[in-house]
């Protein structure tokens, strides 16, 4: 194609916090009149490409030009302003603030949303509400209507079907067709393939940072679409990796005997936690799938002591756990590692501070700092291959020594189960696999885990049991061995209530 | 965002090639107190330079002296400031306490002492319950406290305080002798005895370790098993335990105590523990950097009375100091 | 992410008055404590009349506007240290310049001091946006270095104004009088004005915006660094404007007035008025009944023969209790959904 064909291109564009890189060197273009997805797993750098493209984000190096033309917009309203709008994945609507404030302060009218929300089946909405009082899915198209008031030659949409029903997602399928027949654009990012196959023309694939490939849709199945994400070395490197050392076989019946160490009995929290019960035996790893907000976030807080359940009971080593905050459960032996390593972490203090957190919590602790404090911060390091060269500071560690300080944490302080909250998401293949190891290791010597992982494929990988969660309740059981992503993905959508 | 970085393991502590502005900006970084010592030594020095009788021990000494009543009272902002915290009713605790012990001393030292102490416990006890359990905001908080105190000793000093206001002896001694033949004053001692054990506690002990968690991510903290409203009440009852002892060696000082004792040390403390490199929100500073502050502002003072600069010029220089170095060090961690 | 059927948004679900008041409770509610006060307070002196009414507004005028100024600037997610300061500053600059002036030369002065103060205190918005400095650090500077000025304008009290322009603020020459009606104007003008702005206007509710959740307003378009230089430089203006009530009030100028004191009142009324804390919260018209109770108490606590330092302790309680209830109602909120 002629340069002067592209509606946007972007060239070498490049971004490391601190130390962290978020994109290596991406290049993508989009035509007018096209709708061109952009795909990548986890921490490939998708969002961060969407934030420099609109100008929420300066890049550290590259250059992006509209119509053939270098640009220098530096903030989203120049984006605007240039024609391009995009509908983030968080909503940028105020809370505090009613949909019409909202309205006004991005200098735009009732009247310019309201024949797009009409065709969104939300023509009756009442502009006074406040957005707090709206729920998400229906931000999200209130978003996109916004964007579409500026009339933008390209539309951005990160992620906006994720929250959306079938219907809202139609609706949203519609504007995106709608905006191509006018010779528009729409760069879309979704993890949901069958939806990109259906609407998109070509794609852009990022990976570790850098773009891979370059596809024309047509023709194309989902297979190659996985491909191309996840890397042909990557998936070699899974199948012959490590893990495969270790014995993830074992029965699930050799566990039968061993004792009970947590129970849960018909937990309910709110309308989040529908009567969950199931039992964790020691030395058994048990793996937990849904899709994202069947309840899995509060269970965790449940399980952790973050939060009350409303009914139900927790037993530990058969007694019951009444706790009133984390430090009564992790008196019990019950810790978490968070997902989100900003809950977990304290970015400003060195790694030894952080590992050693837990072994003050108890007032009794207060006065003197432990005499085996150097050793057992140095075993966990150790045990972990925790890079400790910018270890004054937590926040310049990489993603995955974060994540593998969060968890040595409870290594330096001891505990007899470890809740683990998608472990091993948005960090690369070397540090996953040492979790792993690290997972069956702890499993060996008697400890229990209950891991909770987003990718199907973690569950016949490190887990002995498998459960699956479906709007706030266990609605599948099976033999992790004899799990399969098919299994798994048709219980976690509702389909099938089974107990294996 | 952070689901979406690539976190290559090279990514770690590798060596880049630095110009020689970044080595230096980098050094300063990780030894921030050596910026705080070069501006102490040349403060000394220009003031030297006015006034050669000040580089005498009795010179240092003055400055040492205004020095301690900030110092102290820093102390407490220091390990508030730590867990995002701040005590505006420090000034307040500080002048009742030292109100109640003038009133006590007829009584002896120890009861006039333990009375002034006692002050500073149950304020700043009442300080963390209600930062720590009626999760009010800190500032909101203390200076309702610091407007408590101050209704309740202006009514007590017509009924129930309403004999002496003047220190006994022991306490003006602390407060205002020196020994040695006056080189070193006793007030000076008591804050070398109370730095040792605020540094210890921020470096060697779970309780500070505690503290700088609960400031530096709260959340985190939580999970760790750190119960916040133990510590915030814990923390800020010892912030009033110190302004307590600010306002006795400062009623020592000046020997006689009236309520606006100590209310002018109020933001010069917060100002302290500023320059010391002690953030505001949290999780970052000693009280090392607080000491150098405080001393900072001590020889600042002596300087300004040497140029016979009036209290309009100290106090614009006073802001300018804090916005200056407040500046500095956002620039110099930005700088990394 | 509960599922909310799409007629639960639609209009007219809920009465007008139901949302209205859940929405502007606080502000009714302080309304009705300061006429409960005012009623109670009239029961309480044998002769209750203009006399008394004048002195609450004429009095009450600098810590309004005061914090009307706080209030602007915490909405869009600041806080101010230095305006107690700034407050000092304008009413010794107006004192100094005012002594034996006209009326006319005197507005035109004030005039002057607002505009200077606003621009000044701008610049305090800037320094903040610039180094990325906590407010409240930059702004203890910001008081340090106003309440030097202001010593170094007028060292020791004095000063003068003039009669009209005395009359302007208090309805009498002398600054004493029956007359309250010229307070309460200058009063409902600037906040209503400042009030209308905040909430209709485009300009005015970028100020929540960013207070509310900066991220969001970038996204949407609004320059954040600029609309809180907007924020500080408004404050800075209302500051000034409280300095020279104050002047008008007192006929002179005094320096060594603590500028702290002033910004920890003009706290403690935004609080009192609702203003959340953490930004994006809030009415300037709630704030005006907050600072007139906080002034009023002491005359109320003398009239019931308390000590009236009383009412500094009254205040403290009722502040760490509004604080406490407000933060038991947005976690049992927070809770819920």
């Amino acid at each position: 194609m002629v340069k002067e064909d592209f509606l946007l291109a972007a060239r070498g564009v490049a971004k490391k916090y601190g130390s962290v890189i978020a994109l290596r060197s991406a290049d993508l273009s989009v035509g007018s009149g096209e709708i061109h997805a952009l795909l990548g797993a986890n921490g490939a750098g998708k969002s961060t490409l969407v934030k420099i493209l609109s100008s929420v984000i300066a890049s550290d190096t590259g250059a992006i030009e509209v119509h053939g033309e270098a640009t220098n917009l530096r903030t989203p309203s120049d984006s605007i302003a240039a024609g391009i709008a995009t509908v983030f994945q968080d909503p940028a609507l105020i809370r505090d603030l009613t949909l019409e404030q909202n309205l006004r302060i991005s200098g735009l009218d009732k009247a310019d949303v309201e024949p797009w929300l009409v065709r969104m089946n939300l023509g009756h909405i009442d502009f006074d509400l406040q957005v707090a009082d709206v729920p998400l899915a229906v931000l999200r198209l209130l978003d996109l209507a916004r964007a579409l008031a500026h009339d933008p030659q390209l539309l951005m949409l990160d992620e906006i079907t994720a929250a959306l029903t079938t219907d809202q997602a139609s609706y949203v399928f519609e504007v995106m067709r709608e905006w191509k027949d006018r010779g528009r654009s729409v760069l879309f990012i979704s993890h949901r393939l069958g939806e990109v196959l259906e609407m998109c023309d070509r794609a852009t694939i990022l990976r570790n940072g850098a773009d891979v490939a370059h596809l024309d849709l047509r023709g194309v199945d989902e297979g190659q679409l996985v491909t191309a994400m996840l890397g042909a070395e990557l998936i070699e490197e899974f199948a012959e990796g490590p893990v495969e050392e270790v014995d993830s076989t074992r029965a699930v019946d050799v566990l039968e005997d061993r004792d009970v160490v947590l129970e849960a009995k018909g937990l309910y929290l709110r309308d989040k936690v529908n009567g969950v019960s199931f039992q964790l035996r020691s030395g058994e790893i048990l793996g937990l799938t849904a899709l994202e907000g069947q309840g899995q976030d509060e269970l965790f807080q449940v399980l952790s002591g973050d939060h009350r359940p409303t009914a139900g009971e927790l037993l530990v080593d058969g007694e019951r756990l009444n706790a009133r905050s984390p430090y009564d459960a992790i008196r019990r032996g019950l810790v978490l590692v968070p997902a989100d390593r900003q809950k977990a972490l304290l970015p400003q203090r060195s790694v030894r501070e952080n590992l050693s957190t837990p072994l003050y919590a108890r007032a009794g602790r207060w006065f003197t700092i432990a005499s085996d404090e150097v050793e057992r911060v140095d075993r966990a390091v150790e045990r972990l291959d925790i890079d400790i060269r910018a270890g004054s500071q937590a926040q310049r560690l990489s993603g995955g020594n974060q994540q593998k300080v969060t968890i040595g944490r409870w290594l330096a302080s001891g505990f007899d189960t470890l809740l683990c909250f998608d472990p091993t998401r948005g960090i690369d293949i070397q540090t996953k696999a040492q979790i792993y190891d690290l997972l069956r290791e702890v499993a060996a010597t008697g400890a229990s885990v209950l891991l909770y992982t987003s990718e199907l494929r973690e569950i016949p990988l490190v887990c002995d049991r498998a459960l699956v969660m479906y709007a706030g309740r266990i609605v599948h059981e099976q033999d992790a061995a004899t799990a399969t992503e098919e299994t798994l993905l048709t219980a976690a959508h509702g389909l099938q209530e089974a107990s294996a | 965002m952070s689901t979406d970085l690539v976190s290559p393991p090279e990514a770690d502590g590798r060596p880049e090639a630095l110009t020689s502005r970044q080595k230096a900006a980098r050094y300063l970084t990780n030894h921030p107190h050596l910026v705080l010592i070069g501006v102490l030594i040349v403060l000394i020095i220009l003031t030297g330079i006015i006034e050669p009788n000040y580089l005498s021990i009795n010179g240092l000494r003055n400055s040492a002296l205004f020095a301690v009543p900030i110092g102290v009272l820093a102390a407490g902002q220091t390990i508030l400031m730590l867990t995002g915290g701040i005590d505006l009713s420090a000034a307040m605790i500080a002048t009742g306490a030292a109100y109640v012990a003038a009133n006590q001393s007829p009584r002896g030292a120890l009861i006039a002492i333990i009375g002034g102490l006692l002050v500073g416990l149950l304020a700043g006890a009442a300080n963390g319950i209600g930062v720590g359990i009626l999760q009010v905001n800190p500032l909101i908080m203390t200076l309702a406290m610091s407007g408590i105190l101050l209704g309740l000793f202006t009514s007590w000093a017509q009924t129930i305080f309403s004999g002496s206001t003047r220190m006994g002896d022991f306490i003006r001694t602390v407060g205002g002798g020196s020994f040695f033949g006056r080189a070193v004053p006793w007030a000076v001692v008591v804050w070398a005895v109370l730095s040792v054990f605020v540094v210890y506690m921020l470096r060697r002990s779970g309780f500070g370790r505690n503290l700088y968690a609960l400031g530096d991510n709260a959340v985190a903290s939580r999970l760790s098993g750190v119960r916040a409203w133990q510590v915030l009440i814990a923390v800020y009852t010892l912030a009033g335990v110190f302004a307590a002892i600010a306002g006795l060696l400062l009623g020592g000082r000046v020997g006689a105590v009236d309520l606006q004792l100590a209310g002018v040390f109020l933001l010069p403390s917060v100002a302290a523990a500023v320059i010391g490199g002690t953030s505001i929100f949290g999780g970052i500073g000693t009280y090392t950097g607080t000491i150098l502050g405080a001393l900072i502002l001590g020889v600042l003072q002596s300087l300004l009375t040497f140029l016979g600069a009036g209290q309009a010029v100290q106090q614009m220089l006073y802001g300018s100091i804090v916005i200056g170095l407040s500046w500095l060090y956002t620039r110099i961690s930005a700088a990394q | 992410m509960t599922a909310v059927a799409p007629d639960t948004l639609a209009a007219g679900t809920q009465p007008a008055w139901r949302r209205w008041l859940r929405r502007h409770g606080w502000t009714v509610g302080v309304w009705i404590l300061l006429l409960a006060l005012i009623v109670y307070y009239s029961t309480l002196i044998p002769r209750f009349g203009w006399f008394q009414v004048a002195s609450i507004v004429n009095n009450s005028t600098p810590l309004v506007f005061l914090a009307v100024a706080q209030a602007i600037i915490v909405i869009a997610g600041g806080i101010d240290l230095g305006v107690g300061g700034m407050l000092v500053l304008s009413s010794v600059t107006a004192a100094q310049l005012m002594e034996g002036q006209g009326f006319g030369v005197t507005l035109l002065i004030a005039i002057a001091i607002i505009a200077v103060a606003a621009a000044m205190n701008a610049g305090v918005g800037w320094i903040i946006t610039v180094s990325n400095v906590p407010d409240i650090v930059i702004t203890l500077g910001s008081l340090y270095v106003f309440q030097g000025m202001a010593l170094a304008v007028l060292p020791n009290p004095g000063g003068g104004t003039s009669e009209g322009f005395r009359y302007m603020f208090t309805g009498s020459n002398t600054g004493i009088g029956s007359n309250p009606w010229p307070a309460a104007i200058m009063m409902t003008i600037a906040v209503a004005g400042v009030a209308l702005w905040m909430g209709k206007t485009k300009g005015g509710l970028s100020l929540y915006a960013v207070g509310s959740d900066k991220t969001a307003a970038y996204l949407s378009g609004i320059r954040a660094a600029l609309v809180k230089i907007k924020a500080y430089a408004i404050g800075g203006g209302f500051a000034a404007l409280a300095g020279l009530a104050t002047t008008a009030i007192a006929g002179r100028g005094n320096a060594t007035t603590v500028g702290g004191n002033l910004t920890l009142n003009s706290v403690a009324a935004i609080v009192l008025g609702g203003v959340a804390l953490t930004g994006g919260i809030g009415s300037a018209i709630a704030v005006v009944p907050a600072g007139i109770i906080l002034f009023f108490l002491n005359p109320i606590l003398t009239a019931m023969g308390v000590d009236p330092h009383g009412a500094q302790v009254i205040q403290g309680v009722l502040i760490v209790f509004v604080m406490a209830v407000t933060g038991l109602l947005e976690w049992r909120r927070r809770r819920r959904s």
